[in-house]
């Protein structure tokens, strides 16, 4: 993948480009809106890092507002110093596809830019959804894995319609906690993962191979490869 | 809010009028006396002269003489002139009288007296005399015309006295409806800041009287509530951004060390271990933040109604597994159609707090419960309990207060925030958070103003 990242110190830019091209994505780097805003209009990528403290006082929600004024439909990321309900609220509202305080874990960012990308990448409105032999009717909200019904409550049925819709990528506690529930405060004990072990029990017990996995250090990846 | 103003201001206005009557009735009350007191020195004067010129003409003229005056002043006085002569044994000489009256006037002086005259009784103001000779004089004046007199007066008088009130009230009602109208003013002003407006000014003139100075106080004090808030808000921004900007430098030099993957284990241990106490300072870092946040009050300016049962119900929802991991029961009562007027992220917060408090003190096989209910008039209370050790009494009071943590728990994980952040929440909903025994455990009360009750203070 190609992606944009603008931010003004270096050590996290190059923390960030390191990450990423580590991971086999082209990172492109401008340190200023201005020159951040010429990349993203020139070139094309398949996601964008903004950091909102830019130099010279510029906020970074300018240049998503930009982009997003002239059409531009690049996948956002909004990285920002600022942790207020209302600036993440403002994020997105400016046009920001996602919003991540700083500091933050690389993990972190990586599930949350793929997420990004994927979502973007979405062919039209699906019906049904399937990883491996587990399959997901979201018309009659009927789940079966190997052709047995799988009985789920509403809330596990969300949420593992997000697993499923990030299947074979990592996805992270936060990113369950802001998209399964609709109110994203912190708990302070690991409630996501009391959550995800009820999960598993109902659709990997029993079952081969398992499909719910953890990923050390970040989180959760549904698929077929551990 | 509005009705202590109201009374006040109703009182200030009855006040008014009623000493604007209580000092016109006294005004009419002198006046009424001093026109009866004039009247009668009037009266007493013409007696006393009546009395001189027939003692004149005693000495003057003789006996005869006397009773020619006492006919001449008869016939001049007319009806309200009292006169009689009489001799030493008392016997009428001449005069209108026809009988002595000794009862009314045994000795010579001044007298107040009824007498029978044509066959109606009279009140009549008498001046008894000896004259020389020991003959005795009678000079009377009837009052029949000073009732009538004073009668009038106190007509006149009681009007004057209704007009006085009829404008005391109407007086009284303009400075009720002008004093409320300016302290209305103040106060919308002052409830709009409370609600977290913090531009809001209390309008005024620039004539200068007590009100105007009074807003132009206020509005001082509100500039400097603004700049403070501001103030605080600018440093929290400057902070996150000084702060977190090194934190997230460093943060990631050790995540980078641990993504070269040395070799030695104990290493990576050691980074792990670093970037966790990262983690935790950036959380005690969040929270105070968000307390810095809560405490301005500018959230109030986005609050909305907020139906109770569904939040619970989230938050339940969100936590039960937990429960069900400590085999513990968890029981629920949110009835539905209890709504305060709020933050729904920071009631959310509030409530999941004391149920992760209540889930993480509580022992396997324990029993949690949330009960939502209508509290005293226009209150409604978030209960929350458990049966884990609870908070020993003297420790209560402090628990609420920031970096506060019970002796007891210090194993546990947890920056001691969770509480003071939950009290703040209820301050910031003018409600409050008290915390109570459950015998045992740990009761905690979350009392909010409802929705209606905090709607109906505001115009």
């Amino acid at each position: 993948m190609k992606i944009l990242l603008v931010e003004d110190n270096d050590r996290v830019a190059q923390f960030v480009r390191n990450g990423l091209t580590e991971e086999g994505h082209t990172v492109d780097c401008a340190d200023n809106a201005r020159s951040g805003l010429f990349l993203a209009t020139t070139a094309s990528y398949d996601a964008a890092i903004i950091d909102r403290m830019l130099p010279d006082g510029v906020d970074g929600l300018q240049i998503v507002e930009s982009l997003r004024r002239t059409g531009n439909r690049t996948p956002i990321l909004i990285l920002s110093a600022l942790a207020e309900i209302d600036d993440r609220i403002r994020g997105l509202r400016a046009g920001g596809d996602d919003y991540l305080t700083k500091p933050f874990a690389f993990g972190e960012l990586l599930a949350r830019v793929e997420s990004l990308v994927r979502r973007s990448q979405g062919t039209g409105i699906r019906t049904v959804l399937v990883v491996a032999d587990l399959r997901m009717n979201l018309l009659s909200h009927k789940v079966e894995r190997s052709g047995r019904p799988v009985p789920l409550q509403p809330r596990e049925f969300k949420l593992l319609e997000f697993l499923m819709r990030h299947a074979e990528q990592a996805v992270t506690r936060a990113m369950l906690l802001e998209n399964v529930w609709e109110h994203h405060f912190d708990p302070h004990t690991n409630v996501i993962d009391a959550h995800v072990s009820r999960l598993r029990q109902k659709i990997d017990d029993g079952f081969s191979p398992p499909l719910l996995h953890t990923v050390r250090g970040v989180g959760y990846r549904l698929g077929v490869h551990g | 809010m509005v009705k202590p103003l109201q009374s006040t201001s109703v009182r200030l206005a009855v006040g008014y009028a009623a000493l604007f009557a209580v000092s016109s009735l006294l005004l009419v009350g002198l006046l009424w006396w001093r026109a009866g007191a004039d009247f009668d020195r009037w009266t007493d004067a013409a007696i006393t002269a009546d009395a001189a010129e027939i003692s004149d003409q005693l000495q003057d003229a003789g006996v005869r003489g006397a009773m020619q005056a006492i006919h001449v002043h008869a016939t001049n006085v007319g009806k309200r002139g009292v006169y009689l002569l009489a001799d030493r044994a008392l016997t009428p000489l001449a005069g209108n009288l026809s009988v002595w009256p000794e009862q009314a006037a045994p000795k010579p002086g001044w007298y107040w007296a009824q007498l029978s005259r044509d066959g109606a009784v009279h009140n009549v103001r008498l001046l008894r005399t000896s004259l020389a000779g020991g003959l005795n004089l009678f000079v009377g004046r009837d009052l029949g015309d000073r009732a009538e007199v004073s009668g009038l007066i106190a007509d006149t008088l009681s009007w004057a006295a209704a007009t006085a009130l009829v404008l005391g009230i109407g007086g009284g009602m303009l400075v009720h409806r002008a004093v409320l109208r300016r302290v209305e003013m103040i106060n919308d002003a002052a409830t709009a800041i409370a609600r977290g407006d913090l531009s809001r000014r209390v309008p005024f003139h620039d004539g200068g009287d007590a009100f105007d100075r009074l807003a132009r106080t206020i509005n001082q004090i509100l500039f400097q509530i603004q700049e403070l808030v501001e103030g605080v808000r600018n440093t929290a921004n400057v902070v996150a951004h000084d702060l977190r900007t090194p934190l997230a430098e460093l943060r990631a030099r050790l995540e980078e060390l641990c993504r070269a993957r040395p070799r030695d284990d104990a290493v990576v241990e050691e980074i792990k271990q670093a970037v966790a106490d990262i983690d935790r300072v950036i959380g005690v870092f969040n929270a105070l933040l968000r307390l810095a946040e809560i405490d301005s009050g500018v959230r109030r300016s986005a609050f909305v109604p907020v139906e109770l049962a569904a939040l619970a119900t989230e938050v339940v929802e969100l936590y039960t597994p937990l429960i069900e991991e400590k085999r513990a029961s968890f029981i629920v009562d949110a009835p539905a159609g209890l709504s305060v007027n709020g933050d729904s992220h920071l009631l959310a917060q509030a409530i999941g707090d004391l149920v992760d408090n209540a889930v993480k003190y509580t022992p396997r096989l324990g029993a949690v419960s949330l009960r939502i209910a209508p509290s005293i008039a226009g209150y409604v209370e978030i209960v929350v309990a458990d049966n884990g050790p609870g908070i020993a009494d003297a420790e209560k009071p402090l628990v609420t207060q920031r970096f506060y943590r019970c002796r007891e728990t210090d194993g546990e994980a947890g920056i001691g925030l969770g509480l003071s952040i939950v009290d703040a929440v209820a301050r910031l909903h003018e409600g409050s958070l008290s915390l109570c025994d459950n015998h045992p455990g740990l009761k905690a009360v979350l009392r909010l103003p409802t929705a209606t009750s905090i709607g109906a203070a505001s115009p």
